[in-house]
């Protein structure tokens, strides 16, 4: 029975320090099947894929492969390469100065005493080309490649060792329409040789596109597995976020006051071009794009650390200069940045040093003292409102939750008393609990008349939370969607830069 | 929410023993040292050993607090020594070859190396050099200019009166202890309870982060280099009282000894760590090892291979403290 599934993973725990990310997951592969894996951001997806490829060693639990069960203690990436396993991941992990066929055949060159024969290598590229039914040059140097065209050179790579499994972890996030039908009709060209494909994406179209069988993971736990005809999108979606999707957003403020943020004409050197952008009172602005379509970069300009080309700023109607963070700040704006471990927080500062980093000089002695009672009043009032979860305000916050990270960097800002909130992914590796806590903030931020920017990949955190909604393709602004219009189904398209006629 | 509260909380979580420990660790092993030395070696236990130890390590002291600040915004400057070189020899120049008084040739000098470490900031800050290679360079530059300017010869001829600095009593303490005590209470205050020191410790721990909170990193950079720059000539003034006589070779061997102080005083060479007294601390526990190896006549070369080896230490233990 074992011996017909391609992988099986049995009661599959991993534990990290402090989070149990995968809880007791079964999940089953068969030869020659697309196997939908899904489940929100932080569900477990891509921990299961690392243990499943020796990346992570899953700290209970079992793993088959063909039929084999796999020594876990040893288990190890280069082992898994030698099952047969592959990953092709979406972020690219190429080279970018060499060519694609140096890409494909790095460390494994074929050679005639000490010289490498570029001639065999040709050969073998272009037939593994020909398998793929895909005609590129391989000699151009990768980083002169579109997109598609190294999602190709990375699963040209993958299909080298002839692989019997692959893994496809959310490669079509960055891809246009006509590149993900591609790689769905090479899905279809593996599967019938036999080759059996974990699909991880975002995408729930997708899933009823290409797969046969999904499995749902939730905070970790397994959910449901079954055929993909069996079910409905709705019923998919239910299972992914285990409750109905309307729950957990709270109700989007309507009453918006005045103006406080208005951007016109912004233009980067390298990153996105002639953006108009408002804010009133009261609103969430969400800003929705794919990787690489200039949202960051957009957004650090408006805090004025990013360089522009041109561009206007207005605060509450009156036309500024932002010229670096500093008059950001001065002007009513705060940043919680995506990395918030890179740029938000000082690991090596305390809770309490952290909360009061923007603000110190409202917590004077004399003018010119530190008065450390006040910050610490200030900084533990304001936590307590968040809700963190910590023992000391003398803590330092790198022993802290990603969520509890997040809600400092928050409160840091809250204390600085910001009229505009500059949001980049706030949610990014947070636990499904803390998620909602941050909603709830936002929307609370919203309601106290303050003004938020929502830089999102996930479209879902979004739609439900904008009262606007600025689409970015490639670094234009392509569409602008207001209330009820705010759905799904526009928003792709747009996304995709599919614009209707 | 009581003000209680906060002081409550602090005093239960706030610092575990462990950290406590970690932090203070120097100065525990510097008690240690102490009290062996004292006990074991009768000549050790003199006043007047005591107070030579003070007055040694008080101006090197004040040389490393300049350093600390440096390395406590993550960067590195190799140039203190001809900071020192440069500041001995044109004020010994000044004064006794040209006939400048002592306070303006006090207040050139300073104004000098204030120049320097403006350079050195503005070579990392806006020419983007790593701090290393760009105060090397300038190490290099300015030694020149001083050789060139004093032909590599000593300059004698300071008045007796300026021997004070760095030779004189105020009763039984000697003066450049009291000196270094109020440099070293000064900057401690300015780092624990200024809202510019601590944005110091901001820039060090995360310069990214400083940035988007809105600390001005460029200026926390530069000064850090202005305030190493002012604290080596200072030092570099007190080392030429000593002697009477300006001098190029002074600064030579010391800074080796700077950078042993403050990774000692438990300063982290990434940055964002460390404490003034700290410093302090380590300029007492080196000096005290200097001090037992002498008085146990060890030759000066194997003085250097112990404090070698004492950096290696210091530094693994260091580095290997943030893997935890």
């Amino acid at each position: 029975m074992a011996a017909e599934n391609l992988i099986e993973v049995r009661n599959c725990t991993m534990v990290f320090p402090g989070v149990k990310a995968l809880d007791n997951v079964d999940f089953t592969l068969l030869a020659g099947e697309c196997h939908g894996l899904v489940g929100e951001n932080g569900a477990g997806k891509s921990t299961l894929s690392k243990c499943i490829i020796g990346d992570y060693r899953m700290s209970e639990g079992q793993l088959f492969v063909k039929g084999e069960e796999i020594h876990i203690p040893s288990y190890t990436v280069r082992k898994s390469h030698e099952m047969g396993i592959a990953i092709v991941h979406q972020e690219f992990q190429l080279m970018e100065d060499l060519n694609g066929l140096e890409n494909i055949f790095i460390g494994r060159y074929e050679k005639r005493g000490p010289i490498i024969d570029w001639k065999k290598l040709q050969k073998k590229g272009e037939e593994l080309l020909e398998y793929l039914q895909y005609d590129l040059d391989l000699r151009v140097k990768v980083k002169h490649l579109r997109t598609a065209e190294k999602q190709i050179i990375q699963l040209a790579k993958a299909l080298l060792d002839n692989p019997d499994v692959i893994i496809f972890d959310e490669l079509t996030a960055v891809l246009q329409e006509d590149g993900i039908q591609n790689i769905f009709r090479i899905i279809d060209l593996l599967k019938a040789k036999g080759i059996g494909i974990i699909y991880i994406s975002h995408r729930l179209d997708e899933i009823f596109e290409c797969c046969d069988r999904y499995t749902v993971l939730c905070d970790g736990k397994y959910v449901n597995s079954g055929f993909v005809k069996d079910i409905d999108k709705g019923e998919l979606v239910k299972m992914i976020i285990g409750r109905e999707l309307k729950n957990v957003y709270p109700p989007k403020s309507e009453q918006f006051g005045d103006l406080l943020l208005e951007i016109k004409n912004f233009t980067s050197p390298t990153s996105f071009r002639d953006v108009n952008l408002e804010v009133r009172a009261g609103e969430v602005v969400g800003i929705s794009g794919l990787l690489g379509a200039g949202k960051t970069e957009l957004l650090h300009a408006i805090f004025g650390n990013h360089k522009l080309v041109s561009g206007e700023v207005l605060i509450k109607g009156e036309p500024v200069k932002i010229r670096n963070p500093q008059q950001a700040i001065k002007y009513g704006l705060g940043v919680i940045p995506d990395e918030r471990r890179l740029l938000g927080l000082n690991m090596l500062f305390n809770i309490r040093d952290n909360t009061t980093l923007a603000s110190m000089k409202f917590f004077k002695k004399w003018k010119v003292f530190q008065n450390h009672r006040k910050e610490a009043e200030a900084a533990l009032e304001i936590n307590k409102r968040l809700n963190l979860r910590y023992h000391s305000l003398y803590q330092l916050v790198n022993k802290l939750s990603g969520g509890n990270q997040q809600k400092v960097v928050i409160a840091k800002w809250m204390l600085r008393n910001c009229d505009v909130f500059l949001l980049d992914e706030p949610t990014r590796g947070i636990d499904v609990g803390a998620k909602f806590e941050i909603y709830s903030l936002i929307s609370e931020l919203a309601k106290a008349g303050k003004g938020v920017i929502l830089v999102s990949p996930e479209l879902e955190e979004i739609i439900g939370l904008s009262n606007r909604v600025y689409v970015m393709y490639e670094g234009k602004i392509m569409d602008v969607v207001e209330g009820e219009n705010i759905t799904q189904e526009v928003i792709i398209q747009d996304l995709l830069g599919v614009v209707e006629a | 929410m009581s003000s209680l509260e906060v002081v409550e909380k602090k005093n239960r979580y706030g610092k575990s023993f462990k950290s406590f420990l970690n932090e203070w660790m120097i100065l525990i092993l510097f008690i240690a040292l102490f009290l062996i030395s004292v006990v074991s070696l009768p000549k050790f236990r003199t006043t007047r050993n005591i107070m030579n130890i003070l007055r040694q390590a008080s101006f090197i002291s004040i040389i490393a607090l300049g350093e600390f600040f440096v390395i406590l915004i993550g960067n590195m400057d190799m140039s203190i020594t001809s900071i020192i070189g440069m500041t001995s020899i044109y004020f010994s120049g000044m004064v006794a070859n040209s006939g400048v008084p002592v306070f303006w040739a006090i207040l050139i000098v300073l104004l000098l190396s204030a120049i320097v470490g403006v350079i050195n900031g503005m070579l990392t800050v806006y020419g983007r050099m790593p701090s290393f290679i760009g105060t090397l360079t300038v190490m290099n530059i300015l030694k020149g200019i001083y050789f060139i300017y004093s032909k590599g010869l000593p300059i004698s001829g300071l008045p007796e009166s300026f021997n004070f600095l760095g030779a004189g009593y105020i009763g039984v303490i000697p003066f450049p202890v009291i000196l270094m005590l109020v440099v070293a209470l000064i900057l401690h205050i300015f780092t624990q309870h200024t809202e510019m020191g601590r944005s110091f410790y901001a820039v060090g721990g995360n310069i990214e982060a400083a940035k988007l909170s809105g600390i001005n990193i460029k200026f926390i950079s530069v000064f850090a280099f202005v305030i190493c720059a002012l604290l080596s000539s200072i030092g570099s003034l007190g080392l030429t009282s000593r002697s009477l006589s300006g001098n190029v070779m002074i600064g030579e061997n010391l800074l080796f000894d700077v950078m042993t102080i403050v990774v000692l005083g438990g300063t982290s060479l990434t940055g964002g760590r460390g404490k003034v007294f700290g410093v302090v601390i380590g300029a007492l526990f080196l000096q005290v090892i200097s001090n037992i190896m002498i008085l146990m006549s060890v030759n000066t070369y194997w003085q250097w291979v112990v404090k070698g080896i004492i950096l290696i230490v210091v530094v693994v233990i260091d580095a290997n403290s943030k893997h935890d």
